[in-house]
């Protein structure tokens, strides 16, 4: 358990070259990026809602939070402590081990720029990636294919939700799924099968070039997952999802990465954290979520298993919270929040970004955390290094965001 | 009307039979051979005109404009005050919030803040017995929710964990039995014919009421209200959830509107331009001020003066709050500066100079907010490229300071708050608005509404709608110029579009991919469907990513392809196409003989598809559709026969279900 599983990985890998029984991934680190550079993903998770970072990151060495949340603060000696100054919420066990092998980052005051604090203005300008600008008509995370190696693959991008994201929308395909088991024409009923035969063939001959190629796609990616046959990628028996939508969105993930269906991007989203009335604390609402939240997504590292090592997973919420509790003892609207990154090429076990303090001189506007860190900052060097596009203008357009600038995240 | 479709269905039916199958891909062929001369036959003309200018053909319309003349129908709906709607307004007459002013809207079906005022007797509960019964059982509801609340709170630390078993079993029980007798008194209900059935709820005590209403669901709830008026259901729906009666009937009326109504344009239109001026439903207060807002803002103005539409909607209480301009308080406005409202002009002085140094310290709501500002001039009028800065952002903000709301989630006016104002001049893209309170904002507007810039956003907007996702310049120029010198009058402007050769050409024909209402409105007209409940419809327009009403971002849905074709979008189009025609889509009917204008399908399976063709698609269906159909009719479960009982006739549904998810039903 001390050595990192990465570690291990860039060592061995290297002095193993040649062997056929080595693992995939082994064998695709040995021989170079052209060939790794095909099944890297990345996992994009939103918090819809705007999490409470100071309570999930909790920067327990400041006296300050502690004066500011009388009621709703995380004791010190409650607190999984991470460095002697931040610790993690007592209900995200799920993330020591993680954070111990180094697979796990954190990365504080991160966040929008934009002063809103709309949740709906706030949410879209962080899936269009451009900040300020609404007229943008695509998301990031679809124009982060333009340049991305390409893949044939009708599972390149995924949304696990009944339609696609804001973030997933634009020119690059992308496959919207709710439910693996509904995905086809006809749901389950056997008698279908010959009634999504005449709608293939129908869209396979038309000549509207449009619907012709989504066609095409879309019956590509039903049969592809027919013949992948996800049934049979059981969770690995040491993945201990919980119940709960998103729980179920990332075993569903999980499944479509391991039976190789060339998933490049995907996103879910976890609802449910806009606790302006009894947020808790150690206990409550936000502790239960929390749990969650961390529990399903390191059942999810867990359950992939060695394809882990390509996988990024990036979490984000449109802003935090007031950094003083209101009178409801819940939390208001407020500005910056933390952002977990978690996989193999991921420098983790460090809390990233620099802390503006909590002073109220501090804070942004009198009342937040102020932000440090732009979130595109983070989602550019995922994008670049890992997913290797590096037409980072055109993914996040008007924003400065040279390799220079890098948190330097990614090893 | 119907039998004549029916005649002539069963006509053409008897022509293919000599031709047997080769008739309709000769048809087709002799069509793509005009296509290419760059004109369109009559019938073409009003196929493509019907495509763009309703919510797509009923089987039959083809023939019906045809006859009329393509040019006249256009204007007749150019016209629609002079189209009878009867039938329509009778199908809208049980959903009665589509009547209602936003106050009776709001008495009727209580937000929680008017439900805890009453709670509290700082307001009388309704004497009305149906309202009544709404209030009472949602303080019933109200105040279980506090108990279950302190229940937990006090079962909170960890140490009170086996207390907390203990009350949760004894919840548990009590709850059961709460349930048993919901059940036992919901039987005893149904044994009453249905008046008497609603006056027995009525002398319920909220507390039996509300277990009953919380029970039934369902397949029970069916029969519940089975042979209960519509006003009767909805009192049964708002007792349970008053909040929710408004925007179900709202979607209801959207439905049945696309589907039923006669003036097609004109919903068309209102379509559009709730879009232009997109407001969204899920936020606070404008679940209540939609209503009013389609109606009384929206669909007057659909087709008169662009000018007057944005007035309206800037006065509208639905766009006020939704861009929080009710909000917005002017930095140096009495409200700001903590003048008092009886203060006089030597006061105002002295209390100027003072403020001058301190004005850190000022009252809490002295923001301005520019939310409204920028979408005023992004959105609604010149376009985010239409050269507007954000200084001007902060000008225009300043000066629609004061256009506020009396009391906004009990259904308050527009009002102009002078002491919210921000005094002084305003500069606007370079003219200078001098101090005059609400003139100033309608003195904007004004500008705004007559810019070159806003009659190309608008003229380009309008031709994406009408012709294609990336319309012809010269098209745009030319309804920009009839915009700026008709006054923005929009009926010139979509006379001029009508009228283009552009919109005519054959590259237009079918260009546009429908969106998800379109696809949908579009499948329950070409199928004659007969909608009894549109709630499960506008159920399936939210999985296909259009809930009605419910976009939140200002920009409103996208019109171009790129956003609506996508895997899992055309899967969901099949399936509601398959589910549609099988009958398998609660609260619609679609009858297999007024899909196929037959009274029953005639036994060749071929036959049975062009007559479908012809009746769904007009007979617009490619070569490569109509050839797969075809082959794939051999296999039994799709043409519904058996081996072993060859008399069975074709399968209407699944064809026609074939044919609605077909690439050439998602286009128009």
């Amino acid at each position: 358990m001390s050595i990192t599983r990465r570690v291990f990985l860039r060592d061995s890998a290297l002095a193993a070259v040649g062997t056929a029984a080595l693992p995939v991934f082994l064998r695709r680190a040995a021989f170079g990026a052209e060939q790794t550079a095909k099944t890297r993903r990345l996992v994009v998770i939103f918090q819809r809602g705007a999490a409470d970072g100071l309570n999930i990151v909790v920067p327990h060495g400041e006296p300050a939070y502690y004066a500011m949340r009388p009621s709703i603060n995380i004791p010190r000696n409650a607190v999984l402590d991470l460095d002697g100054f931040f610790g993690l919420h007592p209900a995200m066990p799920a993330f020591e081990p993680l954070w111990k092998q180094r697979h796990l980052a954190i990365v504080h005051a991160a966040g929008s720029p934009d002063p809103t604090r709309s949740h709906f203005d706030a949410q879209n300008f962080m899936e269009s990636g451009t900040p300020g600008v609404k007229a943008t008509d695509d998301g990031w995370l679809n124009r982060a294919l333009h340049a991305a190696p390409a893949d044939n693959s009708a599972f390149r991008a995924i949304a696990l939700g009944p339609s696609l994201p804001r973030i997933l929308s634009g020119s690059e395909p992308a496959v919207a799924m709710n439910n693996i088991n509904d995905f086809g024409v006809g749901g389950r009923n056997p008698n279908a099968a010959p009634i999504a035969n005449t709608f293939e063939a129908m869209y396979a001959h038309s000549v509207d070039s449009v619907l012709h190629g989504t066609g095409q796609e879309t019956f590509e990616a039903v049969k592809m997952l027919k013949s992948a046959d996800p049934s049979k990628y059981t969770p690995a028996p040491d993945a201990d999802y919980p119940g709960g939508r998103f729980a179920d969105s990332l075993k569903q993930l999980a499944q479509l990465i391991k039976a190789n269906l060339g998933v490049q991007v995907a996103f879910a989203d976890i609802g449910g954290w806009d606790h302006h009335v009894n947020e808790g604390s150690t206990q409550g609402q936000i502790a239960n979520i929390l749990h969650d939240f961390s529990q399903s997504l390191t059942a999810f590292w867990t359950d992939l298993g060695d394809l882990a090592e390509d996988t990024v997973v990036v979490t984000m919420s449109e802003f935090g919270r007031t950094a003083r509790e209101n009178g409801n003892r819940g939390t208001d609207h407020g500005h910056a929040n933390v952002m977990f990154v978690m996989g193999g090429p991921v420098k983790g076990g460090k809390v990233y970004g620099r802390w503006p303090g909590l002073d109220p001189s501090q804070l942004y506007e009198g009342r937040d955390l102020a932000l440090t860190t732009d979130f595109r900052q983070v989602l550019g060097e995922a994008v670049s290094r890992h997913l290797g596009n590096k037409s980072l203008d055109q993914v996040f357009p008007g924003f400065e965001n040279q390799p220079g600038k890098f948190l330097q995240l990614l090893g | 009307m119907g039998f004549a479709r029916r005649k002539l269905g069963l006509v053409l039916a008897l022509s293919l039979l000599g031709l047997a199958l080769a008739a309709p891909f000769a048809l087709g062929k002799k069509k793509e051979k005009q296509n290419s001369a760059g004109q369109m036959d009559e019938q073409k003309r009003a196929l493509h005109a019907l495509n763009r200018l309703t919510f797509g053909p009923r089987a039959g319309d083809v023939e019906r404009v045809t006859a009329t003349g393509v040019d006249r129908w256009i204007d007749e709906q150019l016209h629609p005050e002079k189209i009878n709607d009867s039938a329509l307004d009778t199908r809208l007459a049980p959903l009665r919030t589509l009547r209602m002013d936003t106050r009776e809207i709001v008495e009727n079906f209580p937000p929680p803040q008017l439900i805890k005022a009453v709670e509290q007797g700082k307001q009388s509960l309704p004497s009305d017995p149906v309202k009544r019964a709404v209030y009472q059982d949602q303080i019933e509801r109200m105040q279980e929710k506090q108990d279950r609340k302190q229940e937990a709170a006090s079962a909170d630390p960890p140490a009170a964990d086996a207390g907390k078993n203990k009350l949760t079993d004894e919840e548990r029980a009590r709850r059961r039995e709460d349930r048993l007798y919901a059940d036992l008194k919901a039987q005893e209900l149904l044994d009453m014919p249905p008046d008497q059935r609603m006056k027995e709820i009525l002398k319920m005590s909220p507390e039996d009421r509300r277990a009953l209403t919380a029970s039934l669901k369902g397949a029970k709830r069916d029969e519940f209200i089975e042979g209960m008026t519509p006003q009767q259901r909805e009192t049964l729906m708002a007792l349970d959830h008053p909040q929710l009666v408004v925007p179900l009937e709202l979607m209801q009326a959207k439905l049945l509107r696309g589907t039923y109504s006669q003036r097609q344009l004109q919903e068309v239109m209102t379509d559009f331009w709730f879009n232009h001026f997109n407001v969204f439903i899920g936020k606070g207060a404008d679940r209540y001020l939609i209503t009013s807002y389609e109606r009384d803002v929206i669909r007057p103005h659909a087709m008169g003066k662009f000018e007057d539409l944005l007035v309206a909607t800037a006065q509208s209480p639905a766009m006020l709050f939704y861009l929080d301009n009710w909000l917005s308080v002017g930095p140096n406005s009495d409200i700001a500066n903590g003048v008092p409202r009886s203060a006089n002009k030597a006061w105002r002085k002295r209390s100027n100079q003072k403020n001058a140094s301190t004005k850190q310290s000022k009252g809490k709501r002295s923001g301005l907010n520019e939310n409204y500002g920028r979408e005023l001039m992004e959105l609604h009028t010149l376009g985010v490229n239409g050269g507007y800065t954000q200084s001007d952002v902060t000008e225009v903000a300043r000066v629609f300071t004061g256009w506020t709301l009396k009391q906004p989630r009990q259904g308050g006016d527009f009002t102009f708050e002078e002491r919210m104002h921000e005094p002084g001049d305003k500069t606007v893209l370079g003219h200078r608005i001098k101090p005059a309170g609400e003139k100033e904002g309608l003195e904007v507007l004004h500008l705004l509404a007559h810019n070159p810039s806003t009659a190309r956003f608008i003229s380009t907007k309008l031709a994406m709608r009408f012709v294609s996702d990336n319309p012809p310049p010269a098209l745009v120029d030319r309804m920009s110029q009839t915009f700026l010198k008709k006054d923005g009058d929009i009926r010139e402007v979509l006379k001029t579009l009508f009228q283009s050769p552009e919109f005519w050409s054959p590259e237009a024909y079918r260009a546009k991919v429908k969106t998800p209402l379109e696809f949908v409105v579009s499948a329950l007209r070409a199928s004659d469907a007969e909608i009894t409940d549109a709630a499960p419809i506008a159920r399936q327009l939210q999985a296909m990513g259009m809930p009605l009403y419910g976009m939140q971002p200002p920009t409103g849905y996208s019109m171009k392809a790129e956003t609506w074709v996508n895997s899992s979008a055309l899967l969901g189009r099949m399936n509601f196409a398959l589910a549609l025609t099988a009958g398998k889509l609660k609260g619609v009917q679609v009858a297999s003989d007024r899909v196929l204008g037959a009274a029953s399908p005639p036994p060749d399976p071929q036959l049975t598809l062009a007559l479908l063709e012809n009746n769904l698609l007009a007979g617009g269906v490619s070569r490569q559709t109509h050839d797969t159909i075809a082959a794939q009719l051999k296999d039994p479960k799709i043409s519904g026969r058996q081996l072993d009982d060859p008399a069975r006739p074709p399968n209407v549904a699944v064809i026609a279900g074939l044919i609605l998810g077909s690439p050439e039903f998602q286009r128009r």
